[in-house]
């Protein structure tokens, strides 16, 4: 038995949710197939064995496209609500530092003495982060397109054919920005203030989810597109459940139909062109246009290799994706103090990252398919803002853990997550003493937990790495980086295309809006 | 009574770029000195006798990367320079493996076949891509960098070739461009290869001097930087200098004697004088000044503006961010005279190779490992070397039957780490023999009876070459080759033209573009620059491919 829809979205993650409203929207009858019982992909909400909910990978909003909002109605039918959070920076030593709107203060309350430095280089990264926002609201730069007349000269003056207007932040801006955009994150950093734990959060959020080290070329660039919106955190309130279902409702609303515990095992292609999707419980569905919200090699297989050239192929197998951050959620009888923390500053996002050399250290050992004795982490504890996130009493404490392998050797043993499991408490004990006494259920996710639960490909955040040569125009791979992939009607539309991960929405609106223009039709 | 004197022009430091820069001005009638520190010179680019018979090239080793414009247009053959290419190279291991980088290509392509079969096929593809993105940057070495910010026509004028030459690529093979530009060589060489010891013998041009690893963003770059020169014509060819590398900066001081140049060694600036935000001439360590409209520093660029130039001539945001130019060293030589060729026992008899360089590393994350122990201060416990045997070719560096060996460390840091600080002055002799053992207990693993063949060994971590040849932290490129710090960025934003904020002085050396290495280009293009804005810019010959 056959239905039809003009699109397809296979994947029911936030990417491919905001796919299908964006289809919806413009009138087209759209499915979103989600293999599993419940939508969100790495935004998806869990619970604990007594009911109470936890953010199961993601926790909180730092990148949500002001576009994707602006698409989905958001101010007009309020989908979700958010509350700002101030970003911690947790200090072994006791001088915790609390960063609200990009200025920094003792959490005692004392000024910091380079809150002026710290301030200017977040503006100038949100300043140039703006530039880049530019470039992940809109497919990414076609390459080489006629430069050689007088009007691509001008155009190339002023960088108008990549988005960048340079006249408009002034020349000594403009090559500042020039000077930057590829460097690493531990000098751009540690130009401007001293290592520490302001500098180290700093370092943190420029490498969170990436194969990277602060010193790796291609940081500032993450740092930038982080700071885009000024750098700020956001918990959703009714956690990720609520936001994801804000967005599936919105789709809905707008006539998406959104398919659970439907697994697509093939896309069927003749003559070149997209026609259909088979399930795997044998049923087809007809379309003409279907966009994939997994990882890129997944959307190769699902049409089959022989659909793409062999540069295609060989490029995609090559496709970097190697996860590094491992989800610990803990459901707690009760807080400890945090000594040095008023109660408000432990609602806030807790960094720990005591300087840029120690998030250095703690990437190398991954490098060697090792664990980081001394990870680097952000933690929050989503109960102490909103009260639903925790119906049963106690707390719920989600953390994110950086440098774990996806792939150590010997693979994950029960051993290897005990281990994880323990240097992850006893860090948190550091600057919660008694916290890992309050633990009454523990869940850890490794890397390949994720990519088993997401496909993530290797349970990488962004779905493939951020790194410079698989960014923008040669994302994920050079010739299919425009969210076209391969036969006509197919679209790669998750965070293994322009711009990448992070809870942003970006590349789900992007394709859609590309799949739209290309002509959508059953 | 200080001595004195008048010139056109002046170059502090004798080094090779210096010396370049002064044959072009001398040859375009700018009577031109050239004072140096030292009572040799040469800068990093020099042939030392440190022991009876020996001749040590105890800097840079080998030549590729000499433009070929450049030797000929300065005529440097008649003034005794011959590079003699040297061919092939090998990687060994502790198991008595090893890996033949034959410079015949059948024979290479037997012992691809002979490791795998599969990449013996992609070398083919690796070494296209490669050659291809050489032929790509190749005619930029020699012109301005393009400065994307600048409405000038000059500049417009370099963004007009440069973007001729990418509309020339295609979408496809500049998407190519783009991620090779980005990508680490580790990264690019796991794309193409599966056999580790094959990875691990082509990765180390992209981390000769750097401070970066094999999976460090950029390195790539790096790669490509070391192979875009040629001998004879063959891109990526490397060769030794007949009589060490000190007889290319010999013929380029021979040019520029003949052309009516002075030398003046024995005494380096102190400042550069300052007059009207004009420079004025150089203030030299034994007393001496000479006065020129036009001073040239072949110093880089933080011990010229940092050290030597008067603070108050400079505005602060320069001053800023020259401080932020990033100069780390982290490379360690060894020179060392042989009583005897040592026995390579893993290595065919006679195999040619072994004139060509050779290496002990065994994997791509061994040599990560070894930039891992730089981060934190310390000597590679596996190092990486580049060592070579010049006197199996040059007979004039060692007497018959004996031999010279250079042998090139990564990595060493400059501030070594020691009783929890991190400097130079923690490079003690007793430090710097520990560093010593460590590479030649590598070295044993491709010649086991090294040690017993060693006459004299010269050791020099990066505060030596620091305090000899006056290379800042002994980094031999005189800057970091990341993106912010190359092309329109080198060295500082909106000074890529070789030029600085005080009218006339002038840097020429590996501070600027198109980077480090024995080159020339820089120096070479300094000069284009300072005759092109004293209005003699056609007495300089067209030199751009």
């Amino acid at each position: 038995m056959s239905r039809a829809f003009d699109a397809i979205v296979i994947g029911g993650g936030h990417n491919g949710l905001v796919a299908a409203a964006g289809l919806a929207r413009a009138g087209r009858a759209v499915c979103v197939l989600e293999r599993r019982d419940e939508i969100g992909g790495m935004a998806a909400e869990g619970a604990f064995s007594d009911g109470t909910p936890k953010p199961r990978m993601a926790h909180l909003l730092y990148n949500l496209s002001p576009a994707v909002l602006a698409d989905l109605d958001h101010d007009r039918k309020a989908l979700f609500e958010t509350r700002a959070l101030p970003t911690v920076c947790l200090d072994p030593e006791g001088g915790h530092v609390v960063v609200a709107e990009g200025r920094p203060h003792f959490a005692d309350g004392a000024p910091h003495p380079e809150a002026g430095p710290y301030h200017a280089l977040v503006s100038r990264l949100a300043r140039f982060g703006a530039i880049l926002a530019r470039l992940a609201e809109a497919p990414p730069p076609q390459l080489a397109q006629g430069m050689t007349d007088l009007q691509g000269l001008r155009r190339l003056g002023t960088l108008g054919a990549l988005g960048w207007d340079f006249r408009r932040i002034g020349r000594d801006e403009a090559r500042e920005f020039l000077r930057i955009v590829l460097s690493n994150a531990h000098d751009v950093i540690l130009d401007e203030i001293a290592d520490g734990p302001l500098a180290g959060a700093l370092a943190a959020d420029a490498v969170r989810g990436a194969w990277a080290g602060p010193r790796s070329p291609g940081t500032v660039f993450s740092l930038m597109y982080r700071y885009a919106r000024g750098g700020g955190a956001a918990l959703p309130m009714g956690g990720m459940g609520a936001f994801c279902a804000g967005l599936a409702a919105r789709a809905r609303v707008l006539g998406a139909e959104i398919r659970t515990g439907a697994e697509a095992a093939a896309v069927l292609v003749e003559g070149d062109r997209v026609r259909g999707v088979r399930l795997a419980d044998g049923s087809e569905i007809a379309a003409g246009c279907v966009l994939v919200a997994a990882g890129p090699m997944t959307a190769m297989r699902l049409a089959g290799p022989a659909q793409f050239d062999i540069e295609a192929v060989r490029r995609l197998r090559a496709l970097r994706a190697k996860g590094t951050v491992a989800k610990v959620n803990l459901r707690l009888r009760d807080l400890p103090e945090m000594p040095g923390l008023t109660a408000g500053q432990m609602a806030g996002r807790l960094v720990l990252a005591p300087s840029v050399a120690r998030v250095e250290r703690a990437f190398d050992p991954v490098k060697y398919g090792e664990m980081s004795e001394d990870p680097v982490i952000e933690a929050v504890i989503p109960s102490l803002t909103d009260p639903s996130a925790a119906p049963k009493g106690g707390h719920v404490l989600s953390a994110i853990v950086q440098y774990v392998p996806h792939a150590p050797r010997g693979g994950w043993t029960q051993a290897g997550r005990d281990r994880l499991l323990a240097t992850t408490l006893a860090a948190l004990d550091r600057v919660a003493p008694g916290l890992s006494d309050r633990v009454a259920e523990a869940e850890v996710l490794t890397p390949a937990d994720i990519e088993a639960l997401t496909g993530a490909p290797g349970g990488h955040w962004h779905h493939a790495e951020m790194s410079l040569d698989q960014l923008l125009a040669v994302r994920p791979v050079n010739g299919l980086a425009r969210y076209r992939f391969g036969p006509a009607g197919y679209y790669l539309c998750g965070a293994g295309a322009h711009p990448g991960g992070d809870v942003m929405g970006s590349a789900g609106r992007n394709a859609a809006a590309v799949a739209l223009a290309d002509g959508v039709a059953a | 009574m200080t001595e004195h004197g008048r010139y056109d022009a002046i170059v502090a430091g004798a080094g090779h770029n210096g010396l370049t820069t002064a044959c072009y001005l001398q040859k375009a009638g700018l009577k031109t000195l050239v004072v140096e520190r030292n009572d040799w010179i040469g800068g990093a680019a020099v042939s030392r006798s440190l022991m009876p018979g020996w001749t040590y090239s105890n800097c840079s080793y080998v030549c590729s990367l000499l433009r070929r414009e450049i030797v000929r247009d300065l005529d440097l053959p008649r003034f005794g320079l011959q590079v003699i290419p040297y061919e092939g190279g090998a990687s060994f291991t502790r198991d008595g493996a090893n890996f033949g980088y034959h410079a015949d290509p059948a024979q290479l392509r037997r012992e691809l076949r002979r490791h795998s079969p599969r990449d013996a096929d992609a070398y083919r593809r690796y070494r296209q891509t490669v050659l291809r993105q050489c032929r790509f940057i190749r005619p930029f070495l020699l012109r301005p960098a393009a400065d994307p910010t600048s409405m000038k026509p000059r500049d417009l004028g370099e963004l007009a070739f440069l973007l001729k030459r990418i509309h020339g690529l295609g979408p496809r093979e500049l998407g190519e461009t783009l991620r090779f530009w980005t990508i680490s060589i580790g990264d690019f060489l796991d794309e193409h290869f599966e056999t580790d010891l094959i990875k691990a013998h082509l990765a180390g041009s992209g981390i000769i001097g750097t401070g970066l690893g094999v999976y460090s963003p950029g390195t790539a770059y790096v790669l490509l930087h070391h192979y875009m020169g040629d001998v004879d014509g063959a891109i990526g060819a490397w060769g030794f200098a007949r009589g060490g590398m000190g007889a290319i900066s010999n013929a380029l001081a021979a040019a520029f004697e003949e052309a009516g140049g002075t030398i003046r060694t024995g005494a380096g600036v102190e400042q550069f004088l300052v007059r009207d935000g004009a420079v004025a001439g150089v203030a030299l360590g034994d007393g001496a000044e000479f006065c020129a409209p036009i001073v040239a520093s072949n110093m880089d660029v933080r011990r010229t503006i940092l050290k030597h130039t008067p603070r108050e001539a400079l505005p602060d945001d320069y001053w800023r961010a020259v401080e932020r130019f990033r100069i780390r060293g982290s490379s360690a030589k060894l020179n060392i005279a042989l009583d005897a060729l040592p026995r390579f026992p893993a290595a065919p008899e006679g195999a040619r190779f072994l004139r060509g360089d050779l290496h002990c590393s065994e994997s791509l994350l061994e040599l990560e490992r070894a930039y891992d122990d730089w981060k934190r201060g310390r000597w590679s416990k596996e190092p990486y070397f580049d060592m070579l045997i010049p006197s199996q070719i040059d007979p004039t560096m060692a007497p018959p039957g004996r031999h010279m060996m250079t042998v090139f460390v990564q990595y060493a840091p400059y501030d070594l780490e020691a009783g929890g600080t991190r400097s130079g002055t923690n490079w003690t002799a007793e430090r710097r023999q520990a560093m010593a053992e460590t590479v030649l207990d590598k070295i044993e693993v491709a010649c086991p009876d090294i040690r017993r063949h060693i006459l004299h060994m010269e050791v020099r971590s990066p505060k030596e070459l620091e305090d000899e040849v006056g290379l800042t932290g002994g980094n031999i490129f005189q800057g970091e080759l990341t993106f912010d710090q190359l092309l329109f960025n080198r060295p500082v934003p909106g000074y890529a033209r070789h030029d600085t904020p005080v009218k006339g002085l002038y840097i020429v050396g590996s501070s600027t573009h198109p980077g480090g290495g024995v080159m020339a280009a820089p120096g070479a293009n300094a000069a284009r620059e300072i005759l092109t804005r004293a209005g003699r810019g056609r007495a300089m010959p067209d030199l751009a491919a």
